[in-house]
């Protein structure tokens, strides 16, 4: 029997109109065999996306052959049969549903096998049992949250019971619980004789196949176990280690017992060693000194669709204060109001009660100049494909200086704007948005943001679905806008990285805030109330597992590198 | 309330799903039925036809379990102009010799036909549009979609491809909303970088002048979005096997039979009783 899938030799290249055509895979040669767990990583434009393509034949290489099942991909005739056998989940959910209703959007992948109508039912109601979404089968598919049209997207394909199960990207947009629930749905289906093709940007999803296929410029640079691909140098390549991996690398020279090859956490925790040394004795912690506040917000509430039988609430009695200068996370689950709490921050939504001042200015007046508030304020959106409207770089950030105005010339107000986000001025200011990588689009938003010289930086979920290498870019630029003494308030779910670095946080839940503080304080003494959406960050539970073993850290630490520094100072000290 | 939500003015899809007599039955019968009060309520021109269309209106509601302040909220908009269009008629109607003047207002003088013709007026769109409201409210896009499908088959069998069109059809509701939460999204982006969206005192230039440079972006990723739903459908098996398959299978049982049976003795004693 042939293999399921075998790519021989295969090329391709994209002809965008006006331009050279982009070379997107080259002399691809690759076996996948039936009930594979594979990876596919690599960094943006690397052609991780354009392979999935291939495999389900809606893209047909220009040279080479594309086999499913021993089925040609170049023959149309193969076409049903092979996307009957390879189920595709695509990087923009919300593009991928058909019908109206969630039930009726799961049923058009089976319909289109022409399966008899009881039949359909069964799948359907199967598919949206396994992911979660049986209790609103009739809801209108455009009034779900984000990570439920995703299971939505999950949902279509499952219904078609397919051979083999190609994610792309499918978690760059979900929070911690999301994306953990897709994990586990792999695994299962796995277990059951799925094959399952995982393309991420997450090395830590990566870590947890069987195999990984790394992909550079088109090539496949390596192929084997998890173990092999990331004992060698892949940050020469854009991409990075799994965090258990670095932090066992850290903790090597201190701890020698653990071994070389950790890949997971649950890894790394299980060979952490007991604290043999002497324990010291407590120290006060130290408390972050309160600051002028910028933003003070008192028992905001907002519904949406208000007085409509669909309406909905975002924001419940939430209270906050935003300090001068501080970086000040708003962490939370899809859906418990961060972005809603946002748009309040620059005056696009109006507090339906509560009240609002943003550097003193009251935002419940109606006679507010909002737009000198606006001068202020920027705001970068989530998903910054859906905030470009400009046709070249260039404009879309000099949109707002033009708007408000600007000091000095326009062009050194974009210019420098776009410097400080990691831009060259020369070589995107005439790039035209739509081409750019994901990376560069949130540069570019980022950049828009920034042009009017504001005092406060709104950030909506900045760092969801960058690859590793733009997330080290965006950090940076965040950390060299802190030290300039810009405020933030920062939107996220995937904090893990980032989060030591705050200032300040305020976790929202159902549009509560339920728990205000220092990110140490947050993850040590309060870390039950978490919502369960939320995992601690990677640093906060490796600094619990020390904790347990009798090593004398405060608990809570969520920066690795303070971690690693206090070990290196404990064994020091045990060694003399 | 934020002047953003543009979803929130789209009534298109404004289905309520509730458990009730009317939500449970064929989509066909509601259909039939519905289309035929409307004919029968749109050319009756008796009073008390018109007051028996008001009162089935009322019926339906009751047993499909609308909120009687839902349906009534969908008679505001246009009630400043029903209102407008029934003083006219009470005004103009020309009146017979013999009818007798009921009262006079400055130099205007009311007969009775004024009075009726308004009255006419006012029944027939308040009951034209509960009725219509009952049947947006009951009756989901899908089940619109697929009676209209079911319907159309016999059209099918001569050849004209149906299916595409209710396909469309399907597409098309589909978009609306995502249309409508696009244009949120720019018109956002653009606000919050100094255009000036809600801004007071504009004037229809300024609106204008908002209007074009949203459109196009909306264009552009509409059409985006479009290619990527394309690619999705394709990637689901659309297009590559022969004979789509629906999950519904719909039976017309008695109980329909009787609904559609009440509805069609309805029109009947709207059209001929009086």
């Amino acid at each position: 029997m042939a293999a399921l899938i075998n790519i021989l030799n295969a090329s391709f290249k994209y002809h965008p109109q006006h331009s050279e055509p982009i070379l997107a895979l080259s002399n691809i040669s690759l076996t996948i065999q039936s009930g594979e767990f594979t990876a596919i990583i690599g960094a943006n434009g690397s052609g991780k996306s354009t392979l999935g393509k291939l495999l389900n034949a809606l893209l047909i290489p220009d040279s080479g052959v594309v086999q499913i099942q021993g089925m040609d991909t170049r023959d149309p005739g193969n076409h049903a049969a092979i996307r009957a056998q390879i189920g595709m989940i695509f990087q923009r959910p919300q593009d991928q549903i058909v019908a109206i209703t969630v039930e009726e959007d799961t049923a058009f992948g089976p319909g289109n096998l022409g399966l008899p109508a009881n039949e359909i039912r069964d799948r359907v109601a199967f598919a949206l049992s396994a992911s979660g979404l049986i209790d609103i089968r009739i809801r209108p598919s455009y009034l779900l949250s984000a990570g439920e049209t995703q299971r939505l997207a999950l949902a279509g394909v499952l219904a078609m019971q397919p051979l083999c199960l190609i994610f792309d990207e499918t978690t760059a947009m979900l929070d911690p619980a999301g994306r953990e629930m897709v994990m586990e749905q792999a695994k299962a289906l796995h277990r059951q004789g799925t094959t399952i093709l995982f393309i991420t940007h997450l090395m830590e999803e990566a870590a947890q196949a069987e195999r990984v296929i790394v992909l550079d410029k088109g090539k496949i640079v390596m192929d084997g176990s998890p173990r092999q691909v990331f004992n060698q140098n892949i940050e020469e390549i854009g991409l990075e280690k799994p965090i258990a991996l670095t932090a066992s690398r850290m903790l090597q020279p201190f701890i020698p017992s653990l071994p070389d090859d950790i890949l997971t956490k649950e890894d790394l925790f299980n060979h952490i060693p007991q604290y043999e040394g002497n324990q010291p004795p407590p120290h006060a912690r130290k408390r972050t000194t309160p600051t002028q506040s910028n933003i003070t917000a008192k028992n905001l509430s907002y519904t949406y669709m208000l007085g409509t039988p669909l309406e909905h609430q975002a924001l419940d009695n939430l209270s906050i204060s935003i300090g001068s200068g501080n970086m000040h996370g708003l962490i939370g689950a899809t859906g418990s109001g961060k972005s809603t709490l946002l748009q309040h921050f620059n005056g696009l939504l109006r507090a339906q009660s509560g009240t609002l001042s943003v550097f003193g200015m009251d935002l419940n007046n109606r006679k507010l100049d909002i737009r000198s508030l606006r001068q202020r304020v920027g705001l970068s959106f989530q998903q910054p494909e859906n905030q470009i409207f400009n046709q070249y770089v260039g404009d879309e950030v000099a949109y707002a200086a033009r708007q408000l105005g600007h000091s000095g010339t326009l062009e050194n107000a974009v210019r420098s704007a776009m410097e400080a986000v990691g831009l060259d001025f020369f070589v995107y200011k005439d790039r035209l948005t739509y081409t750019l990588s994901g990376g560069e689009l949130r540069k570019t938003a980022l950049a828009s943001a920034l042009v009017t010289n504001p005092d406060i930086l709104l950030l909506d979920e900045p760092l969801a679905g960058l690859d590793p290498l733009s997330r080290k870019e965006v950090m940076g630029f965040f950390k060299s806008m802190h030290d300039t003494g810009l405020t933030m308030a920062f939107s996220t779910h995937q904090f893990d990285g980032i989060i030591g670095k705050m200032d300040a946080v305020t976790v929202l839940q159902s549009g509560k805030d339920i728990i205000h503080g220092a990110p140490t304080d947050i993850f040590s003494t309060k870390g039950s109330k978490l919502p369960h959406a939320l995992k601690p960050p990677f640093a906060v539970e490796l600094c619990a597992v020390l904790k347990e073993r009798g090593w004398p850290v405060p608990a809570g630490i969520a920066q690795l590198s303070v971690i690693i520094k206090m070990v290196a100072e404990k064994t020091k000290r045990a060694q003399t | 309330m934020s002047q953003f939500e543009y979803l929130r003015r789209v009534s298109i899809g404004q289905y309520l799903p509730l458990d009730s007599p009317i939500h449970r039955m064929d989509p066909r019968a509601k259909i039939i039925g519905f289309s035929f009060l409307i004919i029968a309520i749109s050319i009756s021109n008796n009073l008390y036809s018109l007051a028996l269309a008001l009162l089935v209106s009322a019926i339906l509601i009751a047993a499909s379990r609308i909120p009687f302040s839902f349906a009534a909220r969908g008679l505001l908009p246009p009630l400043p102009f029903l209102l407008l269009i029934a003083l006219l008629q009470l005004v103009i109607t020309p009146h017979t010799e013999t009818s007798a003047a009921m009262f006079g207002v400055w130099r205007i003088t009311i007969y009775s036909e004024g009075i009726f013709a308004a009255l006419r007026l006012l029944l027939r769109f308040t009951s034209l549009l509960l009725i219509l409201t009952t049947l947006t409210s009951s009756l989901s896009t899908i089940e619109m979609i697929n009676g209209l499908d079911l319907l159309l088959k016999p059209l099918h069998q001569i050849g004209v491809p149906t299916e595409n069109a209710v396909l469309l059809v399907q597409l098309t509701l589909r978009f609306i909303p995502f249309l409508a939460l696009n244009a949120e999204k720019i018109a956002k982006s653009q606000a919050s970088r100094g255009a000036k969206w809600d801004t007071p005192n504009g004037n229809l230039i300024t609106h204008v002048q908002q209007i074009v440079p949203l459109v196009i972006p909306l264009f552009i990723t509409s059409l985006r979005q479009a290619e990527n739903l394309s690619t999705a459908m394709l990637a689901r098996g659309f297009a590559s096997s022969t004979a789509r398959t629906s999950m519904h299978t719909y039976r017309f049982t008695l109980r329909d039979g009787v609904f559609l049976l009440l509805l069609l003795i309805s029109t009947a004693g709207i059209l001929f009783l009086f």
